[in-house]
């Protein structure tokens, strides 16, 4: 055990014996997040209820120098709710009400862990709904949504979590509570709200989130176009976007996929299918008559062999909880999956499918592929078994081969999913050594002593000169990047 | 059963032994999404990970590793689970999580100690609830202590106040109706032309906490069209033993029971939902004999049955709730075939409940051995059903009409907690004169 | 060791020429900063021109204020201490254009209006109209987070700028963001730059986010006979599925081009079918609530805003979107009781007003009769009152941005000390004269 008990009677004193994890098996549960391949146990998990005892918790980790790691629902893709260097790890599980819900000016503040989904239900009835939808919308939290500037299907129309947040209550790196932005849409200074949105907690712990809410549209429609091969889907995808049409979402699944979802929740997706688009489109009805009328014609321009339009909201709810519940339901295809978040400029699109097609072939191993085609986002999935010798150094290497392919066309290492510990090394892939200092020094102004997810978001820490002394055990396991 | 490159030395998967181990293909199904959590009612009170099905599988997971054993603090955290399996509901990947955490029970079980007095209150608890002559014979004592007075005077004293587990069993008393019903007889025929024979479960719990249950059922099945057979000695089908763990003690009363249960029934009813899981899942743990299966096969609530039949009802002005048990509307995927049946009654405007296949609490024995989850999880579901405004609420078992009615009762909630079959057979033209027909 | 003025202007030509080096009297006069004169101007025409520029401002520890189109050079505190200008009109490429990406790259001395006509060709927009034109510069927009009525449905600054190159203060060339539309590799640089006023960092190459140009676009304006009777109005709106462009009040010498002394401005863009559906339903509404209902006519908000040019003082209101058409009235009123005349403009949907006003009052007067006074207005719900322009003794009175708090403050601060610890860019001008 690396903390001293009289720091875990400090603790107890500040978030109560029932707000402390510090059992070996309950610590032990807490060890990854949905990326499972990095496992590193806090020494200690705080259940914080207030944005006081969040700030007396990272005082005193700052006082002992003990690292701190914020989570949420823990449904991360990267590797970032989990503990490389031990230390205190901050639930903000039990800080999920919603304070206020402004309806005239279209925004509600939150506390972190309420759960993403929860906030449009509590609004929908009145005509509203919260934009950022991560396909773990129904469990990840606001908080680590915005931590992570999580993305989702319908960002392509309405922009990443960054878009909606107002404003902020952080607890920073410094043991400081700061209030940024707010309801009113302009504040002097520093866009800090910007800034510590997608800083993955590296910056500071949220305590408090006021984000933007969005008025339902006039009309949806929902259509499902079925393409023989991913190259005819992705083609459909560069020409819709290229017609000047920016549908609410436009989502690309493979075969692979659709027989995953099939077989797990029977989403009616056609299962011989090589690809199938789903196509939202919403605003005024008028426009999306329109809109759909012209995407129909592109798609059948690229050989669709079929579209279907979803003739009611349950057919519709169907269609996005197999896309929504996709991830989960890759358990039915593998045991084993690397997950890949990089993107492509849109017109890249059919190219860079085409080299996921000759990299799995190369491997010999299955990628499935559904993503956020409308903005070139790429999940695709690596499936390996890893009682299978070689498989999982066949799948690293083929998941680094394909990011350097969408880096060569002018891409970025991740679109949506953050950096955490996954992603760190990719850093230098897109950023030159003076870039990644930059950020280096940005975190050090939030976070001096280095305390706030250490091993996250960055390849090292180039600015502070000395190497960070964890206070924890290391329980990195061997290989892992930090 | 597949094993893993878990560590399997000399007969072991782990922290497990390989009598009813776990099943490892159904742990590693695991993706660790998470969807669950917020479908799981110990995490909504706690949130906390090792109080959520994605913690407990890697807790299991864990165990089945080697990385830890079945330590106090590990069986606390699956103590907690109220096996209302919200969680599979939710699972994209189909992590069969009800099978894992009844094998990962059984081996606690067999060879986890504990404190004597846990022991033998499960012990007690197991051997009142699924043996109806004790239960009888307890609810006697039950009805004497409610009528000299000495629950006047014990609630008075709040002499119970620091046994928890004593004061949640005490608790549940006023609702258990009194006795007086005439036992069915083994055959009742069809009314009218006959759709087909079905078998009905008594239930350990419902013959005597609610015998009127029963008798609706097996009256609103004759108005169906069925011809009910109602074989005596049946027993108890296994439920709470599974769900605690025994697993050879529920082989034997499944075992038992299956042989009960003639092969010429089209179904077999139960208006519990507990026992309608539980049947269910026989072909898992009495392994693939082509009569288990079958058995399993012929398995209805009774709502499913009904909701086909086309019943003569009649008026009744009310507003009802309806709450799904979890181990109907997760364990055996009812939900539309109630709601459809108290819709169906004339007059009856149905309202939904928030969070309406949110357990209770009762779970079984779970509401006396974890009083104070089964409290917070019971405060929840009676302030959502105070916030419905409805005058009845339904619910199909009788352990959740037991925790209900109690927590209404203690927190003024004025409600009548009813069994859908209690209110169906209300809106029947003949009414049910103490006894059936 | 601080070189001589000669030997510095040698240094400066040495990097960029000296037929870009200018230091005549007339053109130091032309690039004065709030009456401030530099004693050079440079004009470089590279990223690397600009980054040896800084480096040697900074070993010279000069302080230098970068400069665009010069149209908002009023906006900020008066320098503390300004030496040279770096003039960045020079940079003015179109790096890259993919226009099936939706993007594009530029150079950040680029005019807004010399990068439409390109966009146009393709049927696509930079959805950025800031009031006071399209020859602002693009790094001018996006260091002073200017924006107009179009960012109702398109954002600001911080939405569109998807990749920036930057220079920071001791030379060194940075990129932060990403050229494709979605990203979080690392922290979101791009969004610590907007709004900064090249006080972290000179931009010198932005990544943006380009829009389809609608096919058909419509304005309805409404007009009514005060201000405060259009929150009916705005308030339906905005409860409401419409999907305006531009949302806009205009009040006082600003609703000059519209028939009542207040007005509510609304565009659609779309398809011609649902610009004609949802104006329908806006007019139904808006006679609902007792306006009086024309079309627009098509050059209306490309027409300059005379209310802007001629005001003494410009401020940028920002309040809760619910109060937009209460304080317009109340500004109204204000202005009236002092003798000046108020025009204001307002992005109603964002609750960000843009109020002109002229008027002969003393540099303490405006102080606390007009700023001062709107400033504790607005306070309670978070607002803010920014002075874009003011003659320079009403400047030194306050800080043009306003407060901030004291916790943030100190954050700011501290970034700034990392990133420009010598002063070298615009010393002096930001929040609270960091």
């Amino acid at each position: 055990m690396a903390l001293a008990q009289k720091f875990l009677r400090d603790l107890e004193a500040i978030v109560g014996r029932d707000g402390l994890v510090a059992t070996p098996e309950g610590r032990l549960t807490y060890e990854c997040d949905m990326h499972t391949f990095y496992k590193g146990a806090p020494d200690a998990v705080c259940l914080p209820t207030s944005t006081e005892q969040v700030a007396s918790v990272v005082r005193l980790c700052l006082e002992a120098r003990v690292p701190l790691v914020p989570r949420g629902s823990g449904t991360g893709l990267i590797g970032g709710a989990m503990a490389p260097y031990g230390g205190v790890m901050v639930s903000t599980t039990r800080m999920n009400r919603i304070l206020d819900v402004d309806l005239p000016n279209r925004c509600a503040t939150v506390e972190p862990g309420l759960i993403n989904l929860w906030l449009t239900n509590a609004v929908k009835e009145r005509g509203y709904f919260f934009a950022p939808d991560p396909s773990s919308q129904m469990v990840s939290s606001i908080g680590g949504n915005a931590s992570t500037n999580a993305g989702g299907p319908h960002c392509l129309k309405y922009g990443i979590t960054v878009n909606h947040v107002l404003g902020l209550e952080v607890v920073t790196g410094a043991g400081e509570v700061v209030r940024l932005g707010g309801k009113v849409q302009e504040r002097p200074g520093y866009d800090l709200t910007g800034v510590v949105v997608g800083s993955e907690g590296t910056l500071g712990i949220l305590t408090q989130v006021t984000v933007r809410l969005l008025h339902a549209p006039e009309a949806v429609k929902t259509a499902l176009a079925v393409f023989s091969s991913v190259e005819d889907a992705s083609e459909a995808v560069s020409g819709i976007i290229a017609a000047g049409i920016i549908p609410a979402a436009l989502e690309l699944l493979d075969a692979p996929i659709i027989r995953a979802i099939e077989e797990g929740i029977g989403a009616g997706y056609p299962k011989g299918a090589g690809a199938v688009l789903l196509i939202e489109l919403d605003g005024p009805r008028a426009e999306i008559e329109t809109q759909a009328r012209r995407a129909a014609e592109i798609c059948r321009d690229r050989q669709a062999l079929e579209i279907r339009v979803a003739r009611d909201d349950a057919e519709r709810a169907l269609l996005w909880k197999g896309r929504k519940e996709a991830a989960g339901a890759v358990g039915r295809l593998t045991p084993n999956w690397l997950l890949q978040d990089a993107v492509v400029p849109r017109s890249k699109l059919p190219q860079i499918m085409r080299e996921v097609v000759a990299i799995s072939r190369r491997y010999g191993l299955v990628i499935a592929n559904v993503f956020h085609a409308g903005d070139g986002n790429l999940h695709p999935l690596i499936c390996y078994d890893d009682r299978e010798p070689g498989q999982l150094e066949r799948a690293v290497q083929a998941n680094e081969e394909l990011l350097r392919a969408c880096l060569a066309l002018g891409g970025s290492v991740t679109g949506e999913h953050g950096v955490g510990v996954d992603k760190a090394k990719s850093l230098t892939l897109q950023y030159a050594e003076a870039d990644l200092n930059f950020m280096a020094r940005l975190r050090r102004v939030f976070d001096p002593q280095n305390v706030m997810n250490p091993g996250k978001l960055l390849p090292s820490h180039p600015a502070c000169g000395e190497a960070f002394q964890p206070a924890g055990t290391g329980r990195l396991p061997a290989g892992t990047w930090v | 059963m597949s094993i893993g490159s878990e560590t399997q030395a000399a007969g072991r998967l782990g922290a497990f032994d390989l009598r009813d181990p776990p099943d490892m293909d159904g742990i590693r199904a695991c993706v660790h999404c998470g969807i669950c959590l917020p479908q799981c009612p110990t995490y909504r009170v706690l949130g906390e990970e090792m109080d959520s099905p994605r913690g407990r599988i890697y807790l299991m997971r864990a165990a089945a590793e080697g990385r830890v054993g079945l330590t106090r603090t590990l069986v606390h955290h699956l103590d907690l689970c109220l096996g209302c399996r919200a969680c599979e509901t939710a699972c994209p990947s189909g992590v069969p999580f009800g099978r894992l955490l009844e094998a990962t029970r059984g081996q606690i079980a067999r060879r986890a100690p504990r404190p004597l007095g846990e022991r033998l209150l499960s012990g007690a608890l197991l051997g009142l609830f699924t043996h109806p002559k004790r239960l009888g014979w307890a609810l006697g004592a039950a009805r004497f202590y409610r009528r000299s007075g000495l629950q006047r005077l014990v609630r008075a004293t709040r002499l119970l106040a620091p046994f928890n587990r004593l004061r949640a069993m005490e608790a549940l008393l006023p609702a258990t109706s009194p006795g007086g019903h005439r036992p069915l007889p083994e055959v009742v025929a069809a009314r009218g032309k006959q759709r087909g024979t079905v078998g009905l479960l008594l239930g350990c719990v419902q013959r005597l906490a609610f015998p009127r249950v029963n008798a609706e059922t097996a009256r609103l099945l004759t108005w169906a069209g069925y011809e009910v057979l109602i074989p005596r000695d049946q027993g108890c089908c296994g439920a709470l033993h599974l769900h605690t763990g025994r697993i050879d003690e529920a082989r034997v009363l499944a075992t038992h029971l299956l042989a009960r249960f003639g092969r010429e029934v089209d179904f077999i009813v139960t208006n519990s939902a507990g026992c309608g899981s539980a049947m269910r899942e026989y072909p898992h743990w009495l392994g693939a004999d082509r009569d288990v299966e079958a058995f399993a096969l012929k398995v209805r609530d009774v709502s499913e049955l009904l909701a086909e039949a086309d019943l003569p009802l009649q008026r009744l002005d009310l507003t009802v709730t309806y709450h799904d048990p979890c181990h109907l509307a997760h364990g055996q995927r009812v939900r539309l075939e109630p709601r459809k049946l108290l819709a169906a009654i004339p007059g009856v405007r149905l309202v939904e409940l928030a969070d309406s296949d949110l357990c209770c609490g009762s779970a079984g024995v779970y509401s006396l051995l974890e009083p104070e989850m089964a409290d917070r999880l019971l405060e929840w579901k009676v302030q959502r059903i105070a916030a419905t405004g409805a005058g009845i609420l339904a619910t199909g078992n009788p352990g959740c009409l037991l925790q209900i009615a109690r927590g209404c009762r203690e927190r003024g909630v004025a409600i009548e907690v009813l069994h859908p079959v209690e209110l169906l057979g209300r809106a029947l033209p003949e009414p049910e004169r103490n006894g059936w027909r | 060791m601080p070189v001589s003025s000669h030997a510095l202007t040698d240094a400066l030509a040495g990097i960029v020429g000296k037929d870009r080096l200018l230091t005549d009297a007339a053109s130091l006069a032309s690039r004065a900063v709030d009456g401030a004169l530099p004693a050079w101007i440079v004009r470089p025409e590279s990223v690397d021109d600009v980054s040896r520029l800084l480096r040697l401002a900074a070993e010279e520890r000069l302080a230098v204020a970068p400069r665009g189109s010069g149209t908002l050079m009023g906006l900020g505190n008066p320098p503390r201490r300004l030496d040279g200008v770096l003039d960045l009109a020079g940079l003015a490429a179109v790096v890259d254009y993919e226009p099936a990406d939706l993007t594009t790259t530029v150079q950040c001395g680029i005019p807004l209006a010399a990068l439409a006509p390109r966009l146009a060709a393709q049927r696509q927009f930079f959805p950025l109209d800031p009031l006071d034109g399209s020859s602002r510069s693009v790094g001018g927009v996006l260091a002073t987070n200017a924006s107009g009525p179009l960012r109702y449905r398109y954002g600001t600054p911080r939405d569109l700028l998807l990749g920036v190159r930057f220079v920071q203060a001791d030379g060194t060339v940075t990129w932060g963001g990403a050229r494709v539309v979605k990203s979080v590799t690392g922290y979101d640089v791009p969004k610590l730059m907007v709004g900064s006023l090249g006080t972290l960092g000179v931009l010198v190459e932005a990544t943006l986010r380009l829009h389809p140009v609608p096919e058909a676009e419509q304005t309805w304006v409404v007009s009514f006979p005060t201000a405060e009777r259009a929150a009916g109005l705005l308030a339906a709106i905005l409860d409401s599925s419409l999907q305006p462009n531009r949302l806009e009040i205009l009040s006082g010498t600003a609703a000059a081009r519209t028939a009542g002394a207040a007005a509510v401005a609304v565009s659609f863009g779309s398809v011609p079918e649902a610009v004609t559906a949802q104006g329908e339903d806006l007019v139904q509404i808006a006679r609902g609530e007792g306006g009086q209902v024309v079309t627009a006519e098509g050059d209306f908000w490309s027409r300059p805003w005379g209310f802007l040019a001629d005001a003494t003082v410009v401020l940028k209101v920002a309040a809760p979107p619910s109060e937009a058409a209460a304080l317009c009235g109340e500004i109204q009123h204000l202005a009236t009781g002092i003798g000046i005349v108020a025009g204001i403009l307002g992005e109603a949907g964002n609750g960000v007003l843009h109020v002109a006003l002229t008027g002969t009052l003393s540099a303490a007067e405006w102080e606390s009769r007009v700023i001062g006074a709107l400033r504790a207005r607005v306070a309670p719900a978070g607002g803010s009152v920014v002075v874009e322009r003011a003659p320079r003794e009403v400047k030194e009175r306050l800080d043009v941005w306003g407060p901030v708090e004291p916790e943030t403050l100190a954050l700011m601060k501290r970034l700034k000390s990392e990133f420009d610890p010598l002063g070298t860019l615009n010393p002096g001008r930001y929040v609270d004269r960091i």
